[in-house]
């Protein structure tokens, strides 16, 4: 295995890393704003992504049409599910919830099979899948691009919750529901941005990585892989969900180069139980350590 | 509330017993046959493509040409997402309920083989699975599909190692029953050269990334990578190929792989890939059986794209409407059974004429290809595999 | 009215084979194999809170284990065979258990779900053992001299299991352990601080989970006849998780009827193809949208229904 081999290896890692990243950001908003998982999130994605598709198809226009759109029916799709299906349910108990998202997870995928087929198709990247050679280092743009792009949208993502007002408000509701309500903040307002944020990261994430796994009905596959990584950082914390992203793609990439195939498939989730049991937490999460 | 409760219960149970339709499919005016196919689940494009596509085609354009000795095609599938517990209460719905004659096309290795007894049992024909593995051998009910993947790699090692004197040979394979059966059969293949496999990489279906697997198999520099996977990993596994500028090995993907889908998907990455190929090209070939299925895919479904999915689905509808035929109007399962052994050198326009012997196996045949400016170019006749 | 309900559906039950055709003795077996796993479940997620997402991973290790007991051990009675199963699922239970009773609700339910991924992956790799990929063919089980091969003595032989577990269940609700895991539900400070013992009854929980979705697993092998990893993956898990909240959690006849419900859902949906998760998914939205807490709660709403409170 040379030097070069393993840079390559670990870089594309990372850049699938960074897809599950923004996959775990989504689930921690609107875990943190309305404490549900929402089991959709991934075919939500998978159906903004085909729209994009299918207006840049139809429109002959560049691609950068494609992400637009996607991001558009993202906020859309968001925004709608929120308010006529989850609004509904939020005072029930939180199992109620998430199998309504189940539902409806499973109705998206089998909506995008009526529509679509459940054919796979190739998606245009904004980056090209050609090596570039820099000395001892090889990689692809596309890697590159995967991770650049994500980063920059997780900054983006900072500064809204840092500097915004809706940010704040968001982080309010986060930390204390009732208090939020009473200091005047609009509980409503807030379920429904966060929606429609993670709508709109996850939109952004499935144009990035429909290149690498293909357009498909089964694209939102990816966020079961989300869920590990929000796990693996520690849910509910922003920056854990960045961590673990990316140290699972990684894991997943160096599993294969070093471990028998009898375990290579079961490492992310040994470690996952291993770093569970070792901090509770998760990597970067508050570790309540229950006394049991 | 008992009584709305036991009342509910008896009008349930009085209506599941109603009497029973004809006793084995057969009736003055219709057969029904029938499958547990994936409509939901990994292999969903494939499943809607062999049978609402491809049995189904077959049966429209038959039934209105009159028919078979009068009686007209009924189909009935039921979904199974590739789980082999759903495809055992499906097929045993279709057998007890839907009373179908036989069942046609399959898929999925797991799926298949969890109803073989009890297909066997019952003396139902399973007609045709759409599945590679060899394990469907052996049965007096069953005739097989598509070539089993001990021919294909038969072909395909002889071609390379015998013909074209390839020694160094890895492999990227599925973590299922179609990739396994595959590399047992090339391990079995090569020993016969006195040659192994230098590296042979294992994937999980729906891997997001192949580099590790393909820096590893790049590091034992094979002359030949075979894929046994499904399109959208081995178009993963092409592009991975041109991302790490690895050139020289050539890749070779096996007969279930061979398709235009996965070209789709890889773009300009498949040039000058080879593979065994099972059919002829369906949107291209001048086959008078192929450029027949275009027509009736054209009249019928003008919006489906031929592929060889769907070819594979018309061919066994083909197939079971001549055994129907030439079974007569006295049509049982034995005389389907005896007419579809009695095939000697059938004639579909689509495949080299069909035998059918005392193995059951309908197709062993595949023939050479090589990626040329997007599509597939035949470069040998076809290949024997006995 | 009580005993009356309850003659009356176990009449149902004894005479179904012999008023329903064979494929529905053949369901009603699948229904009653999920009912236990519901049951099992329940105990753990429904009152000591522990949602888990790998119950798939605990129903493969019981049929298997079942399966390859019969398989090398034919003398063995069917009784046996599945209480064997139950008892390795249970201790496979206890050790996952153990290291999860500091992990609370996201952390635990992640927890469970690598638990089911990486037993299907021990499954394909302990090959000699499990067959693999090629799956494993289960022969018919005996009991003494008689040969379970036909859909009704497999059905009469899953209803009297699941009887059987039915009420050890129910009498266990009523028990000062059964109050104790409630109270856990209620409130984990509540109950440490009222002298229950948290870890043990947690782990408790656990187990017996473990061994109910075990039994189910040999029953589910016998009943099938073939077995294979893909069997048990992830969106299984998640199917029994539907059935308990569809059903009402914390709630054994909610345990029955969602198991029923939803195993006679996806039965009867299969023949709309492509459209039967689009019907199934709606189903489940708007029944939790319009039945919050699930059918147990609904029916509790009913005036004079005989549905058992949870409490």
């Amino acid at each position: 295995m040379t030097g070069q081999a393993l840079v390559h290896v670990v870089v594309s890692g990372l850049a699938t890393g960074s897809i599950y990243a923004l996959m775990a950001i989504s689930l921690v908003i609107i875990y943190n704003a309305t404490r549900t998982l929402n089991f959709a999130q991934g075919e939500m994605l998978m159906i903004s992504t085909f729209v994009g598709w299918t207006a840049w198809q139809v429109l002959h226009a560049p691609l950068v049409v494609a992400l637009a759109v996607a991001v558009v029916a993202a906020a859309l799709l968001g925004f709608v599910l929120e308010r006529v299906v989850i609004r509904h349910a939020i005072s029930a108990t939180h199992f109620d919830v998430l199998i309504i998202t189940l539902g409806l997870s499973l109705m998206l995928r089998s909506a995008a099979g009526v529509t679509w087929t459940h054919d796979e198709f190739p998606f245009p990247s904004f980056f090209s899948n050609r090596p570039v050679v820099a000395g001892p280092i090889r990689v692809a743009p596309i890697s590159l691009g995967i991770i650049g792009a994500s980063l920059a949208l997780m900054v983006a993502l900072g500064a809204l919750f840092r500097w915004t007002r809706l940010g704040r408000a968001m982080r309010a509701v986060a930390q204390n529901q009732r208090a939020a309500r009473l200091m005047g903040i609009s509980v409503e307002r807030v379920y429904s941005s966060s929606w429609i944020i993670a709508s709109v990261v996850g939109a952004v994430a499935g144009v990035l990585i429909a290149p690498v796994i293909f357009l498909s009905s089964k694209m939102g596959l990816v966020a079961i892989n989300g869920f590990t990584a929000a796990v693996l950082g520690g849910f509910g914390s922003m920056p854990g969900a960045v961590v673990g992203g990316m140290l699972l793609g990684v894991l997943e990439n160096l599993a294969p180069l070093y471990l028998p195939a009898s375990i290579k498939h079961s490492v992310p989730f040994l470690v996952m139980i291993t770093i569970l049991i070792v901090r509770p937490g998760g990597l970067l999460g508050r570790v309540a350590r229950r006394k049991v | 509330m008992i009584s709305r409760a036991s009342l509910l219960l008896l009008l349930a149970v009085t209506l599941s017993a109603l009497p029973a339709a004809a006793q084995q499919g057969v009736s003055d005016t219709e057969i029904v046959i029938g499958g547990s196919n994936s409509f939901s689940g990994p292999l969903a494009f494939t499943g809607d493509q062999i049978t609402k596509f491809g049995v189904d085609l077959y049966v429209r354009v038959i039934n209105d040409a009159g028919g078979i000795h009068g009686r007209k095609i009924r189909t009935v599938y039921y979904d199974d997402g590739y789980r082999p517990q759903d495809a055992v209460a499906n097929t045993k719905k279709l057998v007890e309920q839907d009373k179908v004659f036989a069942i046609i096309i399959p898929q999925g290795s797991p799926p298949v083989v969890a109803t073989l007894d009890y297909l066997e049992e019952n003396k139902v024909p399973l007609l045709f699975p759409y599945q590679s593995s060899p394990v469907t051998r052996g049965k007096r009910y069953v005739l097989q599909g598509m070539t089993l993947s001990d021919r294909s790699s038969k072909m395909m090692i002889d071609y390379l190692a015998g013909q074209r004197k390839i020694k160094k040979f890895a492999a990227l394979y599925q973590d299922d029953e179609y990739g396994k059966s595959f590399l047992t059969a090339f391990e079995k293949d090569l020993a016969r050269f006195g040659l192994k496999l230098v590296g042979a990489e294992s994937v999980k279906r729906g891997v997001m990334d192949v580099s590790a697997q393909v820096a590893k198999l790049q590091a034992a520099k094979p002359e030949v990578t075979f894929l046994v996977l499904v399109p959208g990993p081995g178009a993963q596994a092409l592009k991975e190929r041109q991302k790490i500028g690895w050139t020289d090995t050539l890749m070779v993907s096996t007969g279930p792989l061979t398709d235009e889908r996965y070209l789709a998907l890889a773009g300009d990455a498949a040039e000058g890939v080879e593979g065994l190929s099972l059919w002829p090209d369906p949107v291209t070939s001048d086959l008078p059986g192929v450029k027949l299925y275009r027509e009736h895919m054209q009249r019928y479904f003008p919006k489906n794209e031929p592929n060889r999915y769907s070819i594979a689905g018309y061919f066994a509808g083909m197939l079971f409407a001549e055994g129907a035929k030439r079974a007569g109007r006295a049509l049982t399962r034995e005389s389907l059974l005896a007419a579809l052994e009695s095939f000697k050198g059938f004639e579909s326009g689509i495949l080299p004429p069909i035998t059918i012997g005392p193995d059951h196996e309908t197709q062993k045949q595949g023939f050479w290809v090589r990626v040329e400016k997007g599509r597939f170019k035949q470069l040998t006749d076809w290949l024997k595999s006995e | 009215m009580r005993h009356a309900a309850l003659a009356t559906v176990a009449a149902v039950v004894v005479g179904w084979p012999w008023a329903a055709p064979r494929y529905f003795v053949f369901l009603a077996s699948l229904i009653a194999i999920n009912a236990i796993v519901a049951i099992g479940l329940n105990l753990l997620s429904g009152y000591t809170n522990q949602l888990s997402f790998g119950h798939a991973g605990f129903l493969a290790i019981g049929a298997y284990a079942a399966a390859i007991l019969t398989i090398r051990a034919p003398a063995l009675p069917v009784p046996a065979t599945l209480l064997l199963a139950g008892l390795v699922t249970a201790a496979v239970g206890l050790a996952l258990g153990v290291p999860c009773l500091r992990l609370e609700g996201l952390y635990l339910a992640m927890a469970t779900l690598a638990f089911g991924f990486v037993v299907v992956e021990a499954i394909l790799n302990l090959e000699w053992l499990t067959r693999g990929n090629d799956g494993l063919r289960v022969p018919a089980a005996r009991i003494g001299p008689w040969i379970l091969a036909t859909d009704t003595a497999r059905y009469y032989l899953v209803v009297a299991v699941a009887a059987l577990l039915i009420v050890a269940a129910v009498n266990l609700s009523r028990t000062k352990t059964g109050r104790a895991l409630l109270a856990v539900r209620e409130s984990e400070i509540a109950a440490q601080a009222s002298g229950v013992n948290l870890a043990a009854y947690k782990t408790l929980a656990f187990v017996v989970s473990a061994f109910y979705t075990g039994v189910a697993g040999g029953l589910f092998a016998l009943v099938v006849g073939f077995l294979s990893p893909d069997s048990f993956d992830v969106f299984l898990s998640v199917d029994f998780v539907a059935m308990i909240i569809v059903g009402g959690l914390g709630s054994i006849l909610g345990s029955v009827v969602g198991a029923a419900v939803i195993t006679a859902l996806n039965d009867s949906l299969a023949g709309f193809q492509n459209y039967r998760p689009l019907i199934f998914g709606a189903i489940l939205v708007t029944s939790m949208l319009f039945m919050p807490g699930g059918i147990a709660s609904a029916l509790r709403k009913i005036p004079g229904a005989g549905a058992r409170p949870p409490r």
